[in-house]
């Protein structure tokens, strides 16, 4: 925050300040307005709580910073601090009873077990499959309870989830494996051995793709699940399996791993985030290889929890461990031979995800593997940077501004004229798709790990 | 009624922010003086239409309230900041390309144009408006007329004040002028004073630039990079005077001192530059012959005085060799972990063949105030930039480099330059108006006297100096900060 020099790099690239050209709304009014509070020349006020809650810590400020500012463990800190101040209400009651709720309910309760979010995931499988949708969109009761846009953006839940439980998803037959990883990857230590791998049951969700129990030669690789890409986007995780196997990893699937946290984090429950932290660096512990993960924003937030730990001196280490071995699904895949089977013949531009994007400052390697499939043509669109305004919880929290940002990257995203947008977020997905969806258009939005999948088909 | 609920009454389209929170948002620029001393004004306009801008002219004017125009605020002189109070008057929402005449080359423009998103809406049409500012990607174009910006390739294509053909200007009575070729088109004129050279460069002490006609040139189709590293400074500078006399003109010449590339080389290992005193990069741009023809003759002519020469017009190798440049911003932080740049005495500008001497004289300084210093500029036309890097946490340290900028101007004066090449006075070079003007500067209080009798715009900037900035109190305990907010420094 003291490191912040003014010089106003920043501005051009944020999205609110884009939006409303209001320097307050501006990461340089933002980390401005935090350490005048900080040094206690403002108070707590809800012009400034609303100003600094505006924020989606997309981290494209982070990105272009020269001084090193990093906007994220910043907003972080700063909410955690309002989450306990009582002068920090703003917004209408109806506003703050709907963030209070989400907060208390969903991060406090549901985020923290996987199978209570399974729960509530069935429970909306059911919603969707047995008329109850067609009678709450066609009631009105979806509008009467502010929550119309909030359903909008969900997805057709499939039926079988992923569920994590330490299965090994073995190396495809034939699959090109490196004698060594990449020297990163190799470095992380040595593989376990084989023995404490156990494979889920036959014909259970998410172990349908297991090789079964025999000892394969694939490189090794841990897989984090996610919460979301677990359950509503399980097919995705099953692409994201399938894909790694046929790159030549030997994949497990950790049993206790849970919620990245992040969500917790930008919400200001730090306590919360690191609780689901230590149970993540626990879960991993004893896997070897990178630690492979398809959200962008799950990603983000499993390399920061060095940053988060540092301080603790239990979880220093292994969280350092741990931030060291996380890849997302590309940058493991750019290095590693793919058997391309398909083409595509297709317009594809792809949607950077702000926290690969900004947050990991990967964008090469996405575009590199789509480029790897015949008939691609690859174009680029309009403020790649600019975040779709999907930011976790923020199209719910911040629906104004979520939806201007998300009409704005689909105007962008629709110049180029392309028939399908590949991202690697399912905040991403969920929100354009909702876009797409209202704009009735033809335009296919997919994750990197479907195209893949699809293109490696054997 | 307030100032803000005033103003809320009298304008239209336009929005009045007067929070505390808002307004300290508006209380700095880029300046070490604002960071020690911000100062939020009493109200922000975020002006929507010319009218507006007018309507609240009127009011200040009538009411004694000083104005105080703002682009993004990326100056490093305290320019756009109401160090005096009164209201900021935002010009970024005006940001609208209004016409691009490509028949006639010039763009018709608010001021609240970024300069790279301009230069994007002009590519499609190999148009290009060549000042070329390090705050590209930020800087409006009207803070860049009003500071009258140069940028690296104002060695070849001049500064802003070359590329304005007409303004439109609202008077701090509310009038609502046209000046120059605003509406004519045409691209010359010496039908009578030249107001709007008057007002480019004036830093919003006249009038607010509410349109601009921007002249345009085709991009050049070809450049290449001679890069030349040179064991002495003095060698650096007679090789620049060699490429002069050589009859080229290149776009751009620019200068890194030892202390750069020792960053560089912290920032980026993979470079390995060699331990000399000089690094500098020329640019040659136009048609492809004439392109190589001119590296070839820099390398030529340098090389009796380089240690190494090289040059390429392949865009990869291009990009490789500007490296240096492009990171050095960046980089300099590396000289010392932990400290950050202090924009103050940034900025000065001397005879080209009084570089050398320059920087070693701010070498000198360096090691007589114990701040590191890493020097980069546009040597071809003597602007020179001194990054110094300190830890505003140490109220020693503040106190040490505001000594540094003291003497880092008059250095430029001695040396028979300037104290600001392209940044701008603003209220922290004011006080060395009258050392660099004498007389002169009382001409240029009376043009203002006359279009401002009032004194409402922008007051500290330029004319009258406010109390200097190391006699201000500090902003606050930045040391140790007393709410339970202090653990929000991440790093």
């Amino acid at each position: 925050m003291l490191a912040c020099i003014r010089c106003g790099l920043c501005l051009t690239s944020c999205p609110t300040y884009v939006l409303s050209l209001d320097e307050s709304e501006g990461p340089r009014g933002r980390v401005g307005m935090a350490r005048a509070l900080a040094e206690g020349q403002l108070d707590v006020t809800p012009v400034l709580v609303e100003h600094e809650l505006n924020c989606l810590v997309c981290d494209a400020c982070t990105a272009v910073c020269p001084a090193g500012v990093h906007m994220d463990p910043l907003q972080v800190a700063l909410r955690a601090a309002l989450e306990s101040d009582p002068r920090s209400a703003v917004g209408p009651a109806r506003r703050r009873w709907r963030v209070q709720l989400t907060r208390r309910l969903v991060f406090g309760w549901l985020f923290m077990d996987l199978a209570r979010f399974r729960l509530l995931a069935r429970v909306l499988w059911l919603y969707q499959r047995l008329g109850a949708r067609w009678l709450a969109r066609h009631l009105g009761i979806l509008r009467l309870l502010g929550l119309e846009r909030a359903e909008a953006l969900l997805p057709d839940l499939p039926r079988a989830f992923v569920i994590p439980h330490d299965e090994v998803y073995a190396a495809a037959p034939g699959a090109a494996v490196p004698a060594l990883a990449s020297p990163s990857v190799a470095s992380m230590g040595p593989p376990t051995p084989g023995t404490e791998r156990s494979v889920g049951p036959a014909g259970s969700p998410g172990s349908e793709r297991s090789a079964g129990a025999e000892r394969s030669t694939g490189t090794p690789a841990a897989f984090f699940a996610g919460c979301v890409m677990s359950t509503a986007l399980a097919e995705i995780d099953r692409a994201t399996i399938r894909v790694l196997q046929r790159a030549g990893f030997e994949l497990r699937n950790p049993a206790r791993q849970g919620c990245c946290g992040a969500l917790h984090a930008h919400g200001g429950d730090v306590a919360r985030a690191m609780q689901l932290a230590k149970a993540n660096i626990a879960a991993f512990e004893d896997t070897a290889g990178p630690i492979v993960v398809n959200s962008a924003g799950c990603g983000a937030m499993l390399k920061d929890y060095a940053h988060h730990l540092r301080l603790d001196p239990e979880w220093s280490e292994g969280s350092k461990v741990f931030s060291a071995r996380v890849r997302d699904f590309s940058e493991v895949l750019a290095d590693r031979p793919l058997p391309i089977t398909q083409q595509l013949h297709a317009k594809v531009v792809v949607q950077d995800a702000c926290h690969l994007l900004h947050a990991q400052r990967v964008s090469r390697q996405p575009r590199d593997l789509l480029r790897r499939i015949p008939g691609v043509a690859l174009a680029e669109i309009d403020e790649p940077g600019l975040c779709c305004g999907s930011a976790g919880v923020y199209n719910i929290t911040n629906p104004v501004q979520s939806r201007q940002l998300q009409q704005r990257k689909l105007d962008n995203a629709l110049a180029a004229c392309p028939a399908v947008i590949v991202t690697t977020n399912p905040g991403c997905l969920l929100q354009l798709k909702s876009g797409l969806a209202e704009r009735r258009g033809t335009v296919r939005v997919v994750h990197l790990a479907e195209v893949l999948d699809e293109a490696s088909r054997p | 009624m307030t100032l803000a609920a005033d103003l809320r009454a009298l304008l239209k389209t336009s929005r009045v922010l007067d929070a505390p929170a808002e307004l300290r948002t508006y209380a700095y620029d880029a300046s070490f003086l604002t960071q020690l001393a911000p100062r939020p004004p009493d109200a922000v306009v975020i002006a929507a239409s010319t009218e507006d801008v007018s309507a609240v002219m009127r009011y200040a004017n009538q009411h004694g309230v000083p104005v105080t125009p703002r682009g993004a605020a990326t100056g490093q002189a305290a320019g756009a900041v109401a160090l005096g109070g009164g209201i900021v008057l935002a010009l970024n929402a005006l940001n609208r390309v209004l016409e691009i005449d490509v028949a006639n080359m010039q763009v018709f423009c608010e001021p609240g144009v970024v300069h790279a998103q301009l230069n994007a809406a002009l590519a499609p049409h190999r148009l290009l408006f060549p000042p070329d500012p390090g705050s590209s990607r930020m800087a409006t174009v009207g803070g860049m007329a009003s500071t009258n910006a140069h940028g690296m390739r104002a060695v070849k294509y001049g500064p802003t004040s070359a590329w304005v053909l007409g303004l439109e200007v609202v008077l701090p009575d509310g009038q609502v002028i046209e000046t120059g070729s605003v509406n004519s088109r045409a691209k010359q004129s010496s039908a009578g004073l030249e107001l709007t050279k008057l007002i480019v460069g004036a830093e919003g002490t006249l009038g607010v630039v509410t349109r601009l006609r921007l002249k345009l040139m085709a991009i050049p189709p070809a450049r290449a990079i001679v890069l030349g590293l040179f064991d002495a400074l003095e060698q650096a500078g007679q090789a620049v005077q060699a490429v002069f006399g050589a009859g080229v003109s290149p776009s751009a010449i620019e200068i890194l001192d030892e202390r750069c590339i020792q960053a560089i080389n912290l920032y980026r290992p993979a470079m390995a530059l060699p331990r000399v005193e000089a690094l500098i990069l020329f640019e040659v741009d136009g048609n492809p012959p004439g392109v190589r023809w001119d590296a070839e003759r820099v390398s030529e002519v340098i090389g009796p005085f380089a240690q190494h020469t090289e040059w390429s017009d392949e865009p990869g190798r291009i990009n490789a060799l500007w490296e240096a440049r492009s990171v050095v911003g960046a980089a300099v932080g590396m000289l010392r972990p932990g400290s950050n740049r202090a924009y103050c005495g940034e900025d000065i500008c001397v005879p080209v063949a009084a570089i050398p001497e320059t920087l070693r004289a701010i070498q000198d300084i360096s090691a007589r105030h114990r701040i590191p210093i890493a020097t980069y500029g546009h040597i071809g036309g003597g602007g020179l930039h001194p990054g110094h890097l300190i830890d505003g946490r140490d109220p020693d340290e503040v106190q040490r480099v505001l000594r540094v900028a003291d003497d880092i101007h008059h250095l430029a004066l001695r040396m028979g330059g300037t104290t600001t090449g392209e940044h701008g006075v603003g209220a922290a070079r004011a006080p060395y108006m009258a050392e660099e003007h004498g007389p002169a500067l009382e001409v240029m209080r009376r043009l203002k006297r006359a279009l401002d009798p009032n004194g409402i715009m922008n007051p500290g900037v330029i004319f009258d100096p406010l109390p200097l900035p190391f006699e201000l109190p500090l902003a606050g305990p930045v040391g140790e900060p007393a709410s339970t907010l202090a653990a929000l420094d991440p790093g």
